[in-house]
């Protein structure tokens, strides 16, 4: 655990404190995300926790420890750190990079080449990549050494200061990804400054939301930070598009998905119309024998088509648009039903064979539901955007 | 050119070379290790660095001629100390060059490398011998060249004092109106130039295995490869 007692920060030649008596608990085995506008003292507040900056005032205690009793350098050993630009030692391999700190703690070059190899494998590297230098990687490669490094020594705290910040947009998402990941197998204590919202609001378990001069405006899990921000200042701060964001901490499973549209291909479009007559459907989604989207067909269109042919035959409009009907979120299935041309939305299982399919109706109804409810229901579990 | 006298000399001409090789190489090492300090207090508390580039400047504008003349009453031209007469001047010759080189090397080091040294727990003095020093070599190692080449040069002076190795090549053959003597003197201190500069070169190469590119590694850095 981490625990901040009234600490404040004062550079000297400032009369503002950079931090101002901030207390903050980070659960162990939990990811605290520290997001702010630039100034707001969420670097130094994390910086603070393995001494690289000295604190003014107040008591830092990490897992009970005073850090201010704590020999500096020991301490980190102790503390995995993560920073925007990796940092990696230009003139060491891979695997002497990750296997720094298990060095300086007296492991052994075999034993820390050893521990380095297990962890390139943790975050996702080829094993081929131990014996190149860093300038040999992209930079989303170079992260995850990053990462690797950090948790080398297997410290029961890890501190990432924007580590994902100075990668493409699509490689951050996978590197988020990957923490969380990561970070459900090994449960670590985690500090993570980051001035993304969308960023704190994936991976954190709860989110400090900072105001400018230091001090906390709103500490919560990133679901009820979106459902009840509390001021303006927050809300602002989480963006014009908070409402929905927040329908993915609900899961989609929690809808019904309706059958009736569904039409197997092999049917006649005689059969077609009639079904169309009797349940109303304006739309059908076009199914193979494995059950698979082929794509929209609107009822209409029906009556242009030889009654004798089958709907294999029929001209489909796009049904790449769907949802995991038990993993994803809310967010993802309204995402699918808006680009869907028939604005209804298939669902699908884990081989992407259609379960049912949703509508606006019917999301209206289950967000209606599930948000005028409280907050606290959707807690951390679900996050899959 | 009589090239009968110089393989006739060649004992002779080798232990000159050696003696100014010596002479040049010894300045260099000191250079270095006074330098190395130099450079980490300038570059830890910046105000050091101005005096120091001033100092090390105007000694170097100081002609080695008066510098070896003031030194002769304390380390002699006929005594045993009489190599200091040489070795200490050229020494803080190289300081001009060495020392802002050195700085310039610690500087290149980028501040997310440094902080992330400190931050997985290196002290001062190990991150300074692990990380900073081993990053800095290959400009070091560029001042390093220079000085090498300008030492072994300057020995040749020395001969005004009596004690200049390759340079007794060019009194000797100017009294005896000897030309070949000159032309191998001159030959021969470019020989130990160029063959001091290729070692340096190798001992960079042999210290630097991360900045030896290998052909297939543009390739493998395409984003995400891995991923």
């Amino acid at each position: 655990m981490i625990r901040f007692d009234h600490v404040t920060k004062r550079y000297p030649g400032s009369a503002v404190p950079a931090v101002n008596a901030l207390d903050l608990e980070v659960p162990d085995g939990q990811t605290m995300v520290l997001v702010g506008p630039s100034g707001c003292g969420k670097t130094t507040s994390l910086r603070m926790i393995n001494r690289m900056i000295d604190l003014t005032e107040g008591k830092i205690f990490v897992n009970d420890q005073d850090i201010q009793q704590a020999d500096p350098a020991k301490l980190r050993r102790g503390i995995g750190y993560v920073i925007q630009h990796a940092g990696l030692f230009p003139h060491r391999t891979i695997e002497d990079n990750i296997g720094t700190v298990p060095v300086l703690i007296g492991w052994g070059k075999q034993k820390a080449r050893r521990r380095a190899g297990e962890l390139m494998e943790l975050v996702g590297l080829d094993a081929n990549m131990a014996r190149r230098y860093p300038h040999q990687l992209s930079g989303g490669q170079q992260q995850r050494v990053g990462v690797a490094r950090a948790l080398a020594a297997d410290p029961p705290v890890l501190l990432m200061d924007e580590p994902f910040s100075a990668v493409d947009p699509i490689v951050r998402a996978i590197l988020q990804d990957e923490l969380l990941r990561i970070q459900a197998e090994l449960r670590k204590t985690v500090v993570f400054v980051t001035h993304d919202v969308e960023e704190a609001i994936k991976v954190g378990d709860r989110v400090a939301v900072f105001r400018p001069g230091g001090t906390l405006a709103q500490v919560d899990p990133p679901a009820r930070l979106l459902a009840e921000p509390v001021d303006d200042y927050v809300a602002d701060f989480l963006g014009f598009d908070r409402g929905i964001r927040r329908l993915s901490f609900f899961p989609a499973s929690t809808l019904e998905l309706d059958t009736d549209p569904l039409a197997p291909d092999r049917i006649t479009v005689a059969d077609a119309r009639a079904r169309a007559k009797e349940s109303g459907q304006s739309w059908f989604l076009v199914i193979d024998t494995e059950r698979l989207p082929r794509g929209w067909l609107p009822v209409a269109k029906l009556d242009d088509l030889p009654a004798s042919s089958t709907l294999a035959e029929a001209p489909v409009e796009g049904g790449g648009h769907s949802f995991h009907s038990s993993t994803d979120s809310l967010r993802a299935a309204l995402d699918a039903t808006i680009l869907s041309p028939s604005g209804q939305a298939a669902g699908v299982d884990d081989d992407g064979r259609v379960v049912g399919v949703t509508s606006y109706d019917e999301l209206l109804a289950a967000i209606h539901v599930l948000t005028s409810g409280d907050g606290d229901t959707a807690g951390g579990e679900s996050r899959s955007a | 050119m009589d090239w009968g006298w110089i393989s006739a000399n060649r004992g002779e001409l080798i232990s000159l070379a050696g003696n100014n090789l010596y002479l040049a190489l010894i300045p260099v090492v000191l250079g270095l290790v006074i330098s190395i300090p130099l450079g980490v207090l300038s570059v830890r508390w910046g105000w050091v660095y101005p005096p120091v580039l001033s100092a090390t400047s105007v000694i170097y504008a100081i002609p080695s001629l008066a510098l070896f003349i003031f030194l002769i009453p304390f380390t002699g031209i006929v005594t045993s100390t009489r190599d200091l007469t040489l070795i200490i001047p050229l020494t803080l010759y190289t300081l001009a060059t060495l020392v802002p080189n050195v700085v310039d090397g610690l500087r290149s080091v980028p501040e997310p490398v440094r902080q992330s040294a400190t931050a997985m727990g290196f002290g001062a003095m190990r991150r300074l011998a692990r990380v900073e020093l081993p990053i800095a070599v290959p400009v070091v190692m560029a001042g390093l060249r220079v000085a090498t080449v300008a030492s072994i040069s300057l020995v040749s002076v020395g001969e005004l004092i009596g004690n200049g190795g390759l340079g007794f090549l060019f009194t000797d053959g100017e009294q005896r109106d000897f030309p070949t003597e000159i032309y191998a003197g001159i030959g021969l201190i470019v020989i130990l130039a160029l063959a001091a500069d290729a070692l340096l070169v190798l001992l960079g190469w042999l210290l630097t295995p991360w900045r030896r590119s290998d052909p297939g590694a543009s390739h493998s850095t395409r984003e995400e490869a891995a991923a």
